[in-house]
């Protein structure tokens, strides 16, 4: 009753003709061989930065910078974090360290609870200068750090937090406000009105909806702009030099002195050791959420 | 009428956000702004003269560093567009093969992770003469390598423009691979059977299709490097002598060196300008656009 | 113009088998509709015979060509696609040249091409537009236009009027029928839905779950059904089915419907073969066909006076639904009848013995 055997194909014995396809073409060879090199040109610095930081000098004097270590040591990462000389000061890389973590947690809470926070304001309730507001923001989030660096500096120091972390977190959140308002702003504009009109008929506050209804919908884009803010502020090393004073370098200056600045003789395994260091935290969140971080980075980018 | 909750509620909400914005940039800027025009030095002065309110403007330019430091910034944007270039043409690559596309994000974007200072330091080690990839070159047969770019006031550059290369290639082939994926598969379709070359088709159908992603990917890259500070002080501080300074180093530099205050504003409010010149065709071209989709809807 | 062949055709991705064994043969200058629901494997079909998708397994020719492993743009096709697929960066006429510049063809020939497929469809007027400038018909003749230019022996059709509002799309089905008509070209076309499978088809391959379920002229696939498949798919409304039992009383061949005690006569059915007593059938009924009130006839297979359930008016149609057991049947009525029916009241209505459908229960297939 089915078309099955019908025609000509009736006469032909009624099993599969096998068929192999997959000829490997001399263009795709070639484009496996040129994307091979690329990757290896990204990869090759970290390989080299890690093996110089497990090598004994001796070794590095040498100057075969591609080979494996002959001798493994540690030595280095612990000079690194205990000893590494910032001019006069030799203590280690490890108080830079904490004081970055101390600038990371209130830099994440206050950017992002003053970013979200706008960004559904704008969003979901009908703000009638929103869009002039959301053209400035755009702006601001492009401007460049020096046209506000000295004002920032004078208020920051009448605030008297100039030198400590507090200074720093403030300056991470003021940065970054436009930046995220922008992408929390895009996010909730994809959520349905009908549903906030539904909630504010229900007698739902504005407080009320952004907690019960709002931040319950926001996990994606939370972990997107906490990868984006951990990656942005750990990475900093501007604001962090202006407004850190002596007492709350963060990881990267502290690194950045030790290293370029000072003028001993440069201890190479040491130094790439404690660039690793600093380099770990970041990487550690990037293989971690490989894919929000791509779209964490892009995010910011394209919508606009 | 009573002051309803719900209209007072969002609007309370966006003070903290107004307030950065109204202090924090727009007052900030119209300060520096200001500042540019009077004669501060160590701190600030709030009188303008009027017979001198350009005169850190006309110090700045009669600056050679300053000059050296413009023109740096046209050479980096120029050879880090490289990366827009290499980006794209990666992208299109590892959208035609399939394969290994996971893998090989994974490694051509981790550089993003790393700061410009660590990224700066990691190139510096490989630019080492003595022990870094030159000596390996001639250890191993090629006596006569030369890779000590950063040494010597002509080459320091590229250097800086090979590690920005580095750090921001795989953010561009993100990009550019989110921009390849949004096209209609059925065009790629269309061409296969229409016969279309793959150069043709490249360089007919799909960069036009993808000039938005293009001009987005421009004005990021530029906006980068009119912010060039960590790569500079990470790979060179500036030098060999001033051959690496960049608008955005002259300006820290003439406040915490110099302590300056007029003359890094006026360095900031040409960055700024120059970032708005960036800007202009953007917001230009997006104003455009919507007007004409509202053209062909009316 | 060539005819298409499907030899064994096996398609899988990976381990999910879409078309096992599959064959068809599309004749020269024939309009062969692949007509199913989604997920049946008829855009699979169609693909693997442009070549955007390779066989597992078998042989596609085109006319005395072995096709198989060739590149899609060797296969003497063209193609319109669902999205119309049109180069948004081209204008109309930068759309219709491009193939064929890329073909290498003379610049007089593709002049000439191009003026003869935009005075068809007339797209004259809109030669030096953008796509986005152009509504949705307009769009879809223009990749219509890009097909007919590359003078392809074989042209594919992938749901190419779904994006269209109704109206629109009645008028692009006669448009694209009318194209055939006068081109004589083989074309190939999927879609889901039955109506532009009957109006354009010359013939309709019904698929569904990889398997071709039927072949035939729009008229068989309407009137003789293969299979129960076949039956319900095609037509609005559905075809009436019955579960019930054959039963031989002398020289006559009855089905009972238990539930009511309706009795079929099937005694004038042209069956395939021998019924067998006690044997379980579906009976299909399309709405149609049956006489109600005067029209009604004594010598039909079978006569219903069944209460009225509901009614509906679908434009130049109306539909009686009639309260039979536990199921309803639906009846085509004139809508001159709709203001004398009364809800609950019976009606009356017959069906005649050739027009009716007697499916074996158990296989599906048609007996």
């Amino acid at each position: 009753m089915s078309a099955r055997a019908e025609g000509t194909a009736a006469a032909l014995p009624p099993i599969a003709i096998p068929r192999r396809r997959r000829r490997i073409r001399g263009s795709s060879i070639a484009v496996f061989v040129f994307l091979t090199m690329v990757a290896l040109f990204v990869a090759i610095p970290l390989y080299v930065v890690v093996v110089t930081s497990f090598k004994p000098i001796e070794e590095i004097t040498l100057g075969e910078i591609f080979n494996l270590p002959v001798r493994w040591t540690i030595q280095p990462w612990m000079k690194a974090w205990n000893e590494l000389c910032t001019g006069l000061a030799c203590d280690g890389i490890k108080q830079g360290f904490f004081n970055s973590v101390a600038i990371l947690f209130p830099s994440l809470v206050l950017s992002i609870a003053i970013s979200s926070v706008t960004g559904y304001a704008l969003a979901l309730w009908n703000v009638r200068w929103a869009n002039g507001f959301l053209f400035v923001l755009f702006i601001c989030a492009f401007v460049p750090f020096q046209i506000i660096m000295i004002p920032l500096i004078i208020i920051v120091a009448s605030l008297g937090i100039f030198g400590t972390v507090w200074a720093i977190a403030l300056v991470h959140a003021v940065l970054s406000m436009p930046l995220l308002t922008l992408i929390f702003r895009n996010f909730y504009k994809d959520i349905p009105r009908e549903l906030i009109n539904a909630a504010i008929m229900d007698s739902g506050s504005f407080w009320r909806i952004f907690r019960e209804i709002v931040l319950p919908m926001s996990g994606n884009i939370m972990v997107v702009v906490l990868i984006l803010m951990i990656t942005t502020v750990w990475n900093d090393y501007l604001v962090g030099l202006t407004f850190g004073g002596i007492s709350a370098k963060p990881m990267t200056v502290i690194l950045a002195n030790s290293v370029i600045t000072s003028r001993g003789e440069a201890i190479y395994n040491v130094n790439m050791a404690a660039a690793l260091l600093t380099a770990v935290p970041p990487l550690v969140v990037y293989f971690a959420l490989g894919r929000f971080f791509v779209q964490g980075i892009t995010s910011g980018a394209i919508k606009g | 009428m009573a002051l309803r909750w719900s209209w007072a509620a969002p609007r309370i909400a966006l003070v903290p956000a107004l307030a950065i914005t109204l202090v924090g940039f727009a007052g900030s800027i119209g300060w520096t702004i200001f500042q540019s025009f009077t004669q501060s030095r160590r701190f600030p002065d709030y009188v303008i003269d009027p017979a001198r309110w350009l005169s850190q403007y006309e110090r700045l330019f009669a600056n050679e560093t300053w000059w050296t430091a413009l023109q740096n910034l046209l050479v980096l944007a120029i050879g880090s567009a490289l990366a827009i270039v290499f980006g794209f043409i990666l992208a299109a690559l590892v959208e035609r093969e399939k394969f290994g596309e996971g893998v090989f994000r994974t490694i051509l974007l981790y550089p993003l992770a790393v700061s410009l200072i660590v990224t700066g330091l990691v190139w510096r080690w490989i630019f080492n003469p003595s022990l870094g990839v030159e000596a390996f070159l001639r250890a191993n047969g090629f006596p006569d390598a030369s890779f000590n770019w950063l040494a010597a006031p002509e080459t320091a550059m590229y250097g800086i423009i090979l590690a920005s290369i580095w750090h921001g290639l795989g953010f561009y082939m993100a990009l550019m691979l989110a921009g390849l994926k949004s096209i209609n598969t059925e065009i790629w379709s269309a061409a296969r059977l229409d016969g279309v070359g793959v150069m043709r088709l490249y360089v007919e159908i799909i960069v036009p299709m993808m000039k938005f992603t293009f001009l987005t990917c421009a004005i990021l890259l530029s906006l980068g490097v009119v912010k060039a500070y960590d790569i500079v002080v990470a790979m060179t501080n500036g030098g060999p002598g001033t051959s690496t300074w960049t608008p955005a180093y002259f300006a820290i530099n003439a406040y915490s060196t110099r302590s300056n205050i007029g003359f890094a504003s006026a360095a900031a409010v040409i960055m700024l300008l120059i970032t708005l010149a960036i800007f202009l065709p953007l917001v230009v071209i997006t104003a455009w656009q919507a007007r004409r989709s509202e053209q062909v809807r009316g | 113009m060539p005819d298409v062949r499907f030899e064994h055709i096996v398609k899988r991705f990976g381990t999910l088998s879409v078309l096992e064994d599959l064959n068809l043969t599309v004749a020269d200058g024939e309009f062969l509709v692949l007509l199913g629901p989604s997920g049946c494997g008829k855009t699979t079909l169609l693909n693997l015979l442009a070549g955007l998708l390779d066989v597992t397994g078998g042989r596609i020719t085109i006319g005395e060509r072995d096709v198989t492993e060739l590149d899609p743009s060797q296969r003497g096709l063209a193609m319109v696609f669902q999205s119309y697929a049109l180069y948004p960066t081209k204008t109309v006429e930068g759309n219709l040249r491009f193939g064929l510049a890329a073909q290498k063809l003379d610049r007089a020939e593709i002049d000439r091409r191009v003026a003869w497929a935009a005075q068809l469809l007339q797209l004259e007027r809109m030669m030096s537009r953008k796509p986005s400038q152009l509504s949705g018909g307009q769009r879809q003749r223009v990749a219509i236009g890009r097909a007919l230019v590359k003078h392809a022996g074989v042209l594919l059709f992938d749901e190419p009027l779904s994006n269209l509002d109704a109206k629109l799309r009645t008028e692009m089905r006669l448009e694209i029928k009318k194209l055939h008509q006068a081109l004589h070209q083989t074309i190939v076309y999927v879609t889901h839905d039955q109506i532009e499978a009957m109006t354009m088809a010359t013939r309709i391959a019904v698929m569904d779950q990889g398997v071709i379920q039927q072949i035939g002229t729009p008229d068989e696939i309407y009137e003789r059904p293969a299979n129960l498949f076949v039956a319900r798919f095609i037509g609005s409304p559905a075809i009436n089915t019955f579960d019930a039992t054959l039963a031989i009383e002398g020289d006559r061949v009855l089905a009972r419907h238990a539930p009511t005690g309706i009795a079929i006569d099937l005694t004038r059915h042209a069956f395939g073969r021998r019924p067998e007593a006690g044997a379980p059938v579906v009976i299909g009924l399309r709405p149609e066909h049956f006489a109600v009130d005067g029209a009604v006839r004594e010598d039909d297979a079978v006569r219903l006076s069944l209460p009225v359930r509901y009614s509906e008016r679908t434009g130049s149609d109306a539909t009686a639904f009639l309260e039979a057991g536990d199921q309803l049947v639906a009846i085509r009525i004139e809508p001159s009848l709709m203001p004398s029916l009364r809800i609950g009241e019976a009606m009356n209505a017959s069906f005649p013995g050739e027009k009716l459908s007697v499916f074996d229960a158990r296989s599906g297939l048609r007996m």
